[in-house]
This record gives structure tokens, C-alpha cells and sequence, in this order.
């Protein structure tokens, strides 16, 4: 710790500081820890609220029977939501695994290897993807994308059957993994930008060390910048995971809006935020349906905490071992 | 920190083939991932200026929308003013309180029980849809009668205001994570108050990620129609009454959408166009902003 | 640097704010404002109507096209003036609404669901009746050449294609009036589904709106699926001629829409269905009518004397000139019965206990 090693020159001033002056420090101090309560009590609130709202549902159905039964029909007053959780596990787990690598390769892309001249240019272009709203994805993916990629799906899941939940007769227009795709859209700039931040903040005396020791510029990526950004990077994918557990309105246009369970990611399915924006104008009359709307709504909140809890464990977990991650991958990395 | 204390062994061994093939082949990974991304954005963009461009038109800025089908159906501007009011509110709330809740997360509560709670509930409210944020509006706000009306301009602020803060106060906190210890202390040990710290030393180091971050945030909030259509609701007129009903771009384009009318649908795309233009707008304006000040000579 | 250049930008926005003050007019002045919510089918006429009347009085009617059930729900937490469903109000739902007052149903408007398929070779009009139509939507037929169908249509060349059904993925006035159909002509129909704004559709393909199955049949060869009758046209869709109540095959035209509502029999609460009723035989079969909800006591239920009169107005209009400008957007009028009826439920609303003058 440098601060620790100087000599300190302030002297004297520094070290007795009259009450008055601390008074600004308290100031903020306090008025920081005021509005982070406020903050909770107020999301406290919103989940009271929003429980107090579902309770009809759980109270006839039963928590376990509303989140795991495969039956959710509108018109017999039953609600069983699994299709519905399936299908946003299914979709965010596709956004994921198609978003996250390509807006970390598209970070350290501009930050490591973008010429100068372009690089402005092209944070900015990527930045834009975050400007186009939602609705205009979803009918983007329906009238120009879905028949676009149909033949090459049916291609993928003829040639492709032996991998479990690819083979399916006839791919549907909507469907699972077009949801995907449109949601790593989205979320790519948001993985993208703060990937962006974190890899910017690595510091140059890392990389230059590692560059020195004779590393390829990938090598130095790969053992100086990813293992200190890991962390922010995880971050950066969290919050991209939460919109694309909650994105509601380009879903619902490309998923097919059926509560089955497909076999295949080219079957059509449904998820939870899509069946809420589907359903909740009608439902607005009826208490029962509402209320199992905005118990499907709760249902992704667990979903969004759970796989966040996750994903912070596995990062703890990850950074303990890996103690001391310049050294071990710089040994190998020669 | 010093490289020449490792003692040199000698001429280092020359970078065998395979290592550079792998350095080759991941770097033209990277440029194809860029090339992958920027597809989807040109595709899209192409989209909606072949669809809407034939919408745009000094009435389309200037005119608000009639309900006519036939003739005159007039323009968006009411939209365009209700959006840029109803998220400049959202956001005058949103990003002050999403930073100051960061900077508490990461200078005051480490992991204090209030910090653990408020992380809690923070992350899991990134995962919320939209539209809930709007139900939950309208259930407090809008059914009581708050503020002596019911579809209220400033209530779907509130809404997007919701939608706004987790994600300003995550990209927030992640960013000022980053700022490293060592900065920190060398200005503590030469004498500064916490709070000073925190204005000149931690907040503009962080202030592009957290000014991305909010960019981000803003962009999807002006793009949401769910949380707004059960709170300001949508209206032909123009107001700059947030106490009252207020039309907005998502709103308008969300309905036009679904009109058995050409012009009708066309001047939906336009409003994308605008929508985007908008936000392509005020994120030239902050980078601008951000550059200059960076010029200036803050650290 | 930087405060000038936020200077700047803050006068230039100030600049903008006020020359948009300028050019507009506030919302509440001239004739009034009065706002809706409800059903989707009712937004164009609802609108134009708007248009129409804020032309000649200057009145603003603002339209939330939420669907009914949210028309409903809006109008029982008396959060507008006046909602809009495609299907009548239950037992139930009038209950919730006591609360406000008694509640009324206005018929505004007739509407067609056409069965629109996409078929090159085959020209509108194919013949279908609800037992065969249920069938397809249930999965049970999957060519378009299939027996069935072939026996409806002597003389008609049917392709071998597959049939994708496509429906309504959101919930929908116009689906419970396409099930409701489907439920009285087809038993399995009836005992496996059911009707209601939105079912457990047995196959097919789903999509949000009615601009969303149109453009999914539009764009897939083969397709079958239901749109009122504004989307059809737009689209220039080729539409089923479907087996009415008097056995005639009749096509969605404005015509046939109108002579829907010939010979129902209306309660006096003018709660009904025309769907499959009228045994006019000309009468289009998968037609009814859409509602315009408002309490009886429009002061009671807590709006001011001015919107009273305001929504009275807008009511007379829609059902005076109003009914030849539906016309224009491919909506039919009332029957003369029906319009009478209707007009009388209007005269009927009152202030405080006061008939309404309208202005």
C-alpha cells in the first residue's frame, strides 16, 4: 500500500481537524445512509404489495403448485406457471450464452485493439443498440428475422438432431430461440459498456508487465486484464441477465406465446414477463387472474435473485482460488 | 511499480508459433465479434428508416396527433414533449439517487446488514419487468387518486424512475468498485475529509462509467411503453403539466402500431426514428460533456 | 468551457419549451377533455369520432386502447369516463362496479371477426362452417385439401398445404367472440376449450394483436387465422364465407356485419351477443357488437357537470353522424331497433338525478 510507504507532508493540519469540519463528512455520511433506507423501504414496499396482490393466487393454488404445474389455462381459471419459468429460464439462458462472449470480445476489442481514429465511433455505434426501443426488436425479429432464419434453423435441427433439444419436425416461426437471439441483442450494450469500463480501468503497469514477461497481446488479455475484471465483468452480465429475464414486449412478439413446454429451442413457448404483458389488460377485472400475474411477477423476482446469487457465489468462489491470479497465469502463459 | 526488480535471465525465449497462431486467431475473433454486433444495429436501423422515413415531415414535429383516419392525422409532437418531460423527471430522480446509493454501498456499507439489504433488493429489481413497475404505480398512485388526479405525467415518471434506479445503482457500483484502494488512501493520508474524497477524487474518476450507466438506463426507460400505459396513460394533446394525462413516444408508437391504417403505421416507424435520434442525441451530448471536462484536467 | 456549453444547452432548451408553449394549446381549454379506455376493436372508430367532434366542438376524447378487460377494470376504479368492451359485462363485474353507481352498456358499433387465410390459388369465399373451422383449430384437420373442406367447396381446386393456424397470444374481446362461435357450433370445440378472451389454443401459432396475426398469416403460405374485419381489408386478405344460424354461407361485409344484428333478441339491459343469433340470411355469423360503459348517474359517480355533458355528446354524435362515419372504417351501424334502443339508454344518463342537455 503506496500511502502507507511516502512521507506524509501535510504535518500538523491534517491531523486535528475541529468537530466543525467534520461536520460535512457526518452530513454525507448520513444523508447517504438516509436515502439507501428510504431506497429499500420503498422496494420493501414494492414487493409487499405486490405480495399482498398475488396472495389469491397462492392461497388456491399453493406456491409450490402455481410455480411447478405444468398448466396454465386462462379460460378454466388454472394456473400452473412452469411453462412460463421453463421458457424464461430457456430464453435468458440462450441471451446469456450468445450476448455475454460476444459484448466482452466487442469490449476488449475496443479497448485493446480499435485503432484510435475508429474507436469513438464505434463505442458509440455500439452504445446505440441500447437506443432502439423494445417494441421496435420485437417487430424488427418478427417481420425481418424469423422468416430470415427459418430455413437455417430447420437446417440446424435436421443436421443437428442427435443434440438434445435441437431436433424438431417443423420449426416454428416464433420461437425460443429467436427470443434468445433478439434478447442478446439487447443486452449486449449494456454487458458491452460496462465490460468496457472495467477492462479500461485495468492497470498499465499489469499490462505492460505482462507484455514485458513476453506475453502475445492475447496472452496479456488473458492473464492481466480478464482475471482483474472478472468481477465487474460478472457484474456488467447480472444486470444484462436481468433485462433479459425481464424484457417483456420484444418477447412476447417472437416467442410464440404458447404454455407448453417445447422439446426443442425452435418449439414455441412462453415466458413469464410475456404472459404478463400478454394477459394482464383483460385481467385487469378478473382478481384471480391478476393476482397469478403479479404472482408470476414475484416468481421472477426468486428467478432473478437466485441465478444473481449464484453468479456472486460462483465469482467469490473463482477469486479465492485463483488468490493470486497475475502470477499463476503468467507462470503458465511462458 | 518497478519491472527491472525481477532479475533478467537472459534473452527471452522467442514467441513459438503456436502462441502467435493463437494470438492471431483470437485476435480476428474480436474483430468478428464487433463485426457480429454492429450487424444487428445496421439491420435494425435500415428497418426502421425504410419503414418510416416517409412519415417525417415538418408536421410530423410539429403537430399532434387528430384520431383521424382519413386526412389529416397530424403528427407526434405532443409524444416527443410528453417523452422528453416524463424521462427527464424519471431521470432528475433516478441517477442522483442510483449514484448516492452506490456510493454508499461502496465507501459506507461495505457489508454492513442495510448494505446486504439494500444489494439484495437492488439486484433482484433488475430482473423486474417493466410493466410490473407500471402495475405498481398504478395500484398506489394512480387508484388512490395521488396528487388529485389519476393518470398523471409525473406518476409514469415515478414508474420509470423505478426502472431506472436499479440499474443506475449497479453499473454505478460496479464502476466505483474499480477506483482503486491506493487512490483513496493517498488522499485520505494527505488530509482530505471522506466527503471531499468522494466529490474530487472517487466520483470523477468513476464519471464515465457511471454517466454510461445512466445513458443506458435513460435509453431504455425512453423506449418502455409497459410501465407508462396504466400511469400517464396516452392523449392526443400536448401538456406541460406533469399533474395531468401525458402522451409519449413508446405510447404513441405502441398504438399506432395496431391501427388497420398504412399512414397509420408508417408514422409508428417515424416515431422509432425520432425516439432513436433522441437518444442518439442526448448520448453525443453527455459524451461531449464528458470529454471536455475529462480535457480539463480532472483525474 | 463546459459551462458555457451547459449554458447554452440550457437556453436552447428553455428556447424550445417556450415556442412549444407558444404554438400549443393547453389540453383543457376550448370544448373539453374526455378519456376512455377499453377495447382495441372500438380504437379507430372511438378516434375518429374524437377527431371528428373536436373538429365541430372543439371536445377532445383521449382513448386508451388497453383492451377490455382493462376498459373494464379502468371503469370500475372510475379512473375514466367512459370504457369500451367487445363483450358485455358479467354478473360480477357489474357488482364490482355498484360501488359508482348502476352501470350501463351503450352498443355502439357492429364489428366482423373474419376467418382470413392465405391460400394463392384459391379465391375468398372458400365455405366453412364453425364444426369445420373448430376442427382446424383444434389440429384435427392439417390440409387444406382435406375431405372436409373439399366437401363444403365442390368445384374448388384445394392444394395440398398444411394448414398453420395462427391465433391471438394476448388476451382479446375479439377471441372471445371467435370462441364463442367455435363453442356453439363445434361440441368437442366446446367440452376441450371453451370461450373467453383468451384459451388454451390445441395448436397453432400465436401473435399479439390483431396486426400481429394478420402479418403472420400475410406472411406465411398456408395460413389460417382471425381478424376483424378493418385488418382483413387493409391487409386485402382472402376471408371464409361462413355458415350462418339460417344455413346461408355468407362473407364479412359491411352489409352482412349490419344484418347481424337483425332479429337478435336484445335484453333490456342491452347486455347481449349477436355472435351466431341472428337468423337474418344475410347475417354474418361471427359478428357483435361493442359497448360503451358509463354509469347512469354520471355526477354521482364523481365527474364534474361539464364531462357529463361532454360524454352525452360524444355518445349522441356516435350514434347519430357517427354511425355513417363507422361505415367508412368498415364498422356497421346498428340496426334501426338497436340504434333506438341504444339512444334511449343514452337519453337515460343523467347528473345527480337531472337529465343531461347536451350541448
Amino acid at each position: 500500500m503506496e500511502a502507507g510507504t511516502q512521507q506524509t507532508t501535510g504535518g500538523g493540519r491534517s491531523l486535528d481537524r475541529s468537530p466543525l469540519s467534520r461536520l460535512p463528512d457526518r452530513l454525507v455520511r448520513v444523508g447517504l445512509t438516509a436515502i439507501s433506507a428510504a431506497i429499500l423501504v420503498l422496494l420493501g414496499y414494492f414487493f409487499i404489495k405486490l405480495t399482498i396482490e398475488a396472495k389469491p393466487v397462492f392461497e388456491k393454488f399453493g406456491v409450490l403448485n402455481f410455480v411447478f404445474d405444468n398448466n396454465w389455462d386462462v379460460s378454466k381459471g388454472i394456473y400452473g406457471a412452469l411453462p412460463l419459468v421453463v421458457g424464461t429460464l430457456i430464453t435468458s439462458a440462450l441471451a446469456l450464452v450468445m450476448g455475454v462472449p460476444i459484448a466482452v470480445s466487442v469490449a476488449l476489442f475496443l479497448t485493446e485493439l480499435c485503432p484510435r481514429r475508429l474507436r469513438g465511433s464505434l463505442t458509440i455505434l455500439v452504445d446505440l443498440l441500447a437506443a432502439v426501443p423494445s417494441v421496435v426488436y420485437g417487430l424488427w425479429a418478427f417481420f425481418f428475422l424469423i422468416p430470415k432464419l427459418k430455413p437455417a434453423e430447420q437446417w440446424f435441427a435436421d443436421t443437428f438432431h442427435f443434440i438434445p433439444f435441437v431436433a424438431t419436425e417443423n420449426v416454428a416461426g416464433p420461437n425460443y430461440f429467436i427470443a434468445g437471439l433478439i434478447l442478446a441483442i439487447m443486452i449486449l450494450p449494456i454487458v458491452s459498456a460496462i465490460s468496457r469500463e472495467v477492462l479500461s480501468t485495468v492497470p498499465p503497469d499489469q499490462k505492460e508487465a505482462a507484455l514485458a514477461l513476453g506475453s502475445t497481446r492475447w496472452e496479456m488479455i488473458r492473464t492481466a486484464m480478464l482475471p482483474y475484471a472478472r468481477r465487474g465483468i460478472v457484474g456488467g452480465s447480472m444486470l444484462g441477465l436481468g433485462r433479459a429475464i425481464g424484457e417483456t414486449i420484444a418477447v412476447t412478439i417472437v416467442i410464440g406465446d404458447n404454455p407448453i413446454l417445447g422439446h426443442s429451442v425452435f418449439d414455441q413457448g412462453y415466458t413469464l414477463a410475456a404472459v404478463i404483458a400478454n394477459e394482464f389488460n383483460e385481467a385487469a377485472s378478473d382478481p384471480l387472474h391478476r393476482a397469478a400475474l403479479i404472482g408470476a411477477g414475484l416468481v421472477l423476482f426468486v428467478l432473478t435473485l437466485l441465478v444473481n446469487s449464484i453468479a456472486r457465489l460462483m465469482v467469490l468462489r473463482s477469486e479465492r482460488q485463483g488468490a493470486r491470479p497475475m502470477t499463476a497465469a503468467a507462470a503458465e502463459g511462458l | 511499480m518497478e519491472v527491472g526488480a525481477l532479475q533478467p535471465r537472459g534473452p527471452l525465449p522467442p514467441v513459438s508459433g503456436r502462441r502467435r497462431r493463437a494470438d492471431r486467431f483470437a485476435r480476428s475473433l474480436l474483430w468478428l465479434a464487433t463485426g457480429v454486433a454492429i450487424v444487428p444495429l445496421v439491420l435494425v436501423i435500415y428497418y426502421i428508416l425504410s419503414k418510416g422515413l416517409g412519415a417525417l415531415s415538418v408536421e410530423f414535429f410539429t403537430t399532434d396527433p387528430t384520431g383521424d383516419f382519413f386526412g389529416a392525422q397530424g403528427g407526434v409532437k405532443s409524444a416527443i414533449l410528453g417523452t422528453i418531460e416524463i424521462v427527464g423527471a424519471a431521470a432528475l430522480v433516478a441517477v442522483p439517487l442510483g449514484v448516492g446509493v452506490a456510493l454508499y454501498l461502496t465507501e459506507y456499507g461495505g457489508d454492513g446488514r442495510l448494505a446486504r439489504a439494500v444489494r439484495f433488493f437492488v439486484d433482484v429489481m433488475t430482473g423486474v419487468p417493466s410493466i410490473v413497475f407500471g402495475l405498481f404505480i398504478y395500484l398506489t398512485l394512480v387508484l388512490a387518486g395521488v396528487g388529485g388526479s389519476s393518470f398523471a405525467g409525473w406518476k409514469g415518471s415515478a414508474a420509470l424512475a423505478l426502472l431506472m434506479l436499479p440499474v443506475v445503482t449497479r453499473s454505478a457500483e460496479v464502476v466505483l468498485q474499480l477506483v482503486p484502494g491506493s487512490l483513496r488512501e493517498a488522499a485520505l493520508a494527505l488530509g482530505a475529509p471522506r466527503w471531499k474524497v468522494i466529490v474530487r477524487v472517487i466520483l470523477p474518476s468513476a464519471a464515465s462509467g457511471i454517466v454510461t450507466g445512466s445513458l443506458l438506463a435513460i435509453a431504455r426507460a425512453a423506449g418502455e411503453t409497459a410501465p407508462l400505459l396504466f400511469t400517464a396513460t396516452i392523449v392526443k394533446a400536448t401538456t406541460f403539466n406533469l399533474n395531468e394525462p401525458m402522451n409519449s413516444l413508446p405510447a404513441q408508437i405502441f398504438q399506432d402500431l395496431k391501427q388497420p391504417n398504412d399512414e397509420l403505421v408508417q408514422r409508428a416507424w417515424g416515431g422509432a426514428i425520432t425516439l432513436v435520434a433522441m437518444i442518439l442525441i442526448v448520448t453525443l451530448i453527455a459524451k461531449l460533456i464528458q470529454r471536455r471536462s475529462r480535457v480539463q484536467g480532472a483525474p | 468551457m463546459t459551462k458555457r456549453l451547459l449554458g447554452a444547452g440550457l437556453a436552447l432548451a428553455l428556447a424550445i419549451g417556450v415556442a412549444a408553449c407558444g404554438s400549443s394549446s393547453s389540453s383543457g381549454g376550448g370544448g373539453g377533455t374526455i378519456s376512455g379506455a377499453g377495447s382495441t376493436f372500438a380504437q379507430p372508430i372511438i378516434s375518429q369520432w374524437g377527431s371528428e367532434l373536436k373538429k365541430s366542438d372543439g371536445l377532445t376524447v383521449n382513448y386508451n386502447s388497453i383492451g377490455s378487460g382493462g376498459g373494464i377494470a379502468q371503469f370500475q376504479a372510475n379512473t375514466v369516463d367512459f370504457g369500451d368492451t367487445d363483450s358485455a359485462m358479467s354478473d360480477e363485474e357489474i357488482e364490482v362496479a355498484d360501488k359508482n353507481g348502476a352501470t350501463v352498456h351503450v352498443p355502439i358499433v357492429f364489428g366482423a371477426v373474419t376467418v382470413s387465410y392465405n391460400l394463392p390459388g384459391v379465391e375468398s369465399g372458400l365455405k366453412l362452417d364453425g364444426e369445420t373451422i373448430a376442427n382446424v383449430f383444434l389440429g384435427k384437420i392439417t390440409k387444406w385439401n382435406d375431405p372436409a373442406i373439399a366437401k363444403l367447396n365442390p368445384g374448388v381446386e384445394l392444394p395440398d398445404t398444411s394448414i398453420t393456424v395462427v391465433h391471438r397470444s394476448d388476451e382479446s374481446g375479439t377471441t372471445a367472440l371467435f370462441t364463442q362461435f367455435l363453442d356453439e357450433t363445434n361440441k368437442q370445440w366446446h367440452e376441450q376449450v371453451g370461450t373467453d378472451k383468451t384459451v388454451k389454443w390445441p395448436t397453432g401459432t400465436g401473435a399479439n394483436g390483431n396486426e400481429g396475426v394478420a402479418g403472420t398469416v400475410a406472411q406465411t403460405e398456408g395460413a389460417i387465422g382471425y381478424v376483424e374485419l378493418a385488418y382483413a381489408l387493409q391487409n386485402e386478405f382472402t376471408t371464409a364465407a361462413v355458415q350462418n344460424k339460417a344455413g346461408k354461407f355468407v362473407t364479412p361485409t359491411l352489409e352482412s356485419t349490419k344484418a347481424a344484428s337483425e332479429g337478435v333478441k336484445f335484453p333490456p339491459d342491452l347486455r347481449f351477443s349477436a355472435i351466431n343469433a341472428s337468423t337474418a340470411p344475410k347475417a354474418y355469423p361471427i359478428a357483435s357488437g361493442t359497448f360503451v360503459i358509463v354509469y347512469e348517474d354520471l355526477c354521482k359517480a364523481g365527474k364534474s357537470e361539464e364531462t357529463a355533458k361532454n360524454v352525452v355528446t360524444f355518445l349522441d354524435y356516435g350514434l347519430g353522424e357517427g354511425q355513417q362515419v363507422s361505415e367508412k372504417l368498415d364498422y356497421a351501424g346498428l340496426s334501426p331497433e338497436l340504434l333506438k334502443a341504444s339512444q334511449a339508454k343514452v337519453n337515460g344518463l343523467k347528473c345527480n338525478g337531472k337529465p343531461i342537455e347536451a350541448s
